[in-house]
């Protein structure tokens, strides 16, 4: 296999993670999750639903928008509407099997900040917000975050602000994945493009970690679907402009 | 008696310091022509409600016209990145940002089209935003005793939503997605309309395609073809982005005032 890029190695590892016949949303600015439902769909999660903020049930995305990702398009060949209210209706009672989101900063305890930093009212830093972090995080069955940057900033001791702390399965970060367990995030496996010294010099807690566990490099199965669903290579945008 | 007025009419009713919804999501059918109107007579203290902003919110805060916003998001989302004069504005403490889950603005506007003074939400229990918003609290379930959280309603003085159709009565026709803007329409005192089209008075009464907004929840109807560029109202027309990337390029007042202009022409045209 030639090099491993990084953003379809973090498209693949969040799709392998969705599971067949499981109820799967996408929000806004959430172009690297839509294309990994689109490739579970594909592959191995073909009964997996996919639910977004248009409403469009399993859309048949022809071509995709590049600069959203709650656009018209997710409407087109849907076979039923179940808008945004809905989703968190559904997340609400228990019955949403997967979020994808993400946040700014993240603390070893799984608080998610995706607010501001410093206070509150009279903050140094107003983020976008956390969308629907708030109420998806804590009420979805499991929560799937991700975040192209990995460093001290981002993974720190404690969090500025809680927005939100929940249900955290993984994080998908360009080094690694992250579980939460027993209360805490753990280092689950390693991307085969990075070390653990390189995940502990850019982690600002200390990297727990039961075993060294390595991510499965990108399959070709996996690329050759990827390049079909994502021609224009809208999966690597957010590395190349890094922006939310 | 028709509804149909003028853009600076209609925004003419909006007073300052009043709470108002905009409808849409993101970059997509946002009543952009009523925002720019708003900038142009001067509006203040403007109570912004939305579910996800974008250059609506953006544009508001750069022109003075807000005093806070309650958004669970506001962002041009990945490609056209932050909204720097949100940010700006938030940062500085001319604007309270106000932080919602973009569902506890659906659950206020629920609670306020119900009259009902507020709605329990899920999830929320976990969040910092409780104890630094007033419009959050945690109240003890009459019935099973738990502590559950709730937001208050919010009962937007106006509405601005920007549809494909509408007739000179209020009858409004929205095509794809819907975002959340009928409940917007209920949960509003007053809704004003941009409208790519105003179609014949007796259209809806002989199309399948009935109107989502039933014309007694409106009170004034503007014909704003192109009305929501440079962001998208598919399938009429895609965002512009060379229109988008010269308004992120503003900075200074003139360079404001020479964007406003720039439009006149297009949210002008009867």
């Amino acid at each position: 296999m030639g090099e491993v890029r990084i953003s379809d190695l973090m498209v693949c590892a969040m799709s392998r993670l969705i599971r067949d016949g499981e109820k799967v949303f996408q929000g806004v600015s959430s172009h690297m999750p839509m294309i990994a439902i689109l490739l579970a769909k594909s592959l191995h999660a073909p009964k997996s639903v996919h639910l977004n903020i248009p409403g469009g049930v399993d859309p048949n995305l022809k071509k995709l928008q590049r600069y959203s990702s709650a656009g018209k398009n997710l409407l087109e060949q849907s076979c039923s509407i179940f808008p945004l209210a809905e989703v968190f209706d559904l997340s609400m009672r228990g019955e949403l099997d997967v979020a994808f989101l993400s946040g700014i900063q993240f603390d070893r305890d799984g608080n998610v900040n995706a607010s501001v930093i410093g206070d509150y009212h009279k903050p140094k830093v107003r983020m976008p917000g956390g969308a629907g972090s708030a109420v998806l995080i804590p009420t979805s069955r499991r929560a799937i975050l991700w975040r192209t940057k990995h460093d001290k900033r981002t993974f720190v001791d404690k969090v500025d602000f809680t927005t939100t702390r929940g249900n955290i399965d993984r994080i998908i970060t360009p080094l690694c994945s992250f579980k939460f367990e027993e209360g805490r995030l753990k280092l689950d496996t390693i991307h085969p493009t990075s070390s653990l010294k390189e995940i502990i010099e850019n982690t600002g807690f200390p990297v727990e970690y039961d075993e060294i566990r390595y991510t499965g490099e990108p399959t070709k199965e996996e690329i050759t679907v990827l390049q079909k669903i994502d021609r224009d290579d809208i999966r690597s945008l957010e590395f190349q402009l890094g922006g939310k | 008696m028709s509804k149909l007025v003028t853009l600076p009419e209609a925004v003419d009713m909006i007073r300052d310091g009043e709470l108002v919804a905009i409808g849409g999501n993101v970059l997509h059918r946002a009543p952009m022509a009523l925002v720019r109107e708003i900038l142009r007579q001067r509006k203040r203290n403007l109570r912004i409600i939305k579910t996800a902003g974008a250059m609506d919110v953006d544009l508001l805060c750069m022109g003075d016209c807000v005093s806070s916003v309650d958004a669970g998001f506001v962002s041009y989302e990945t490609e056209y990145s932050l909204a720097s004069h949100y940010r700006k504005a938030v940062e500085s403490g001319k604007v309270a940002g106000n932080e919602h889950a973009c569902y506890t603005i659906i659950s206020a506007m629920r609670a306020a089209s119900a009259g009902i003074p507020f709605m329990p939400v899920k999830g929320l229990v976990t969040s910092e935003l409780i104890e630094e918003n007033s419009y959050f609290t945690r109240i003890k379930d009459p019935f099973s005793e738990d502590l559950v959280t709730v937001v208050k309603a919010i009962r937007p003085d106006i509405a601005l939503i920007h549809v494909h159709e509408a007739d000179i009565n209020g009858n409004a026709y929205i095509e794809g997605p819907l975002f959340d803007d009928i409940l917007m329409s209920r949960a509003s005192k007053r809704v004003i309309l941009s409208a790519e089209k105003i179609v014949p008075e007796n259209k809806f009464a002989f199309s399948q395609n009935k109107a989502q907004i039933p014309h007694f929840l409106v009170e004034a109807v503007v014909k704003a073809e192109k009305g929501a560029l440079p962001c998208s109202c598919l399938p009429n027309y895609d965002i512009n982005p060379k229109q988008l990337e010269c308004f992120k390029r503003c900075e200074t007042k003139t360079e404001l005032a020479a964007y406003l202009k720039s439009c006149e022409q297009t949210d002008y045209r009867r």
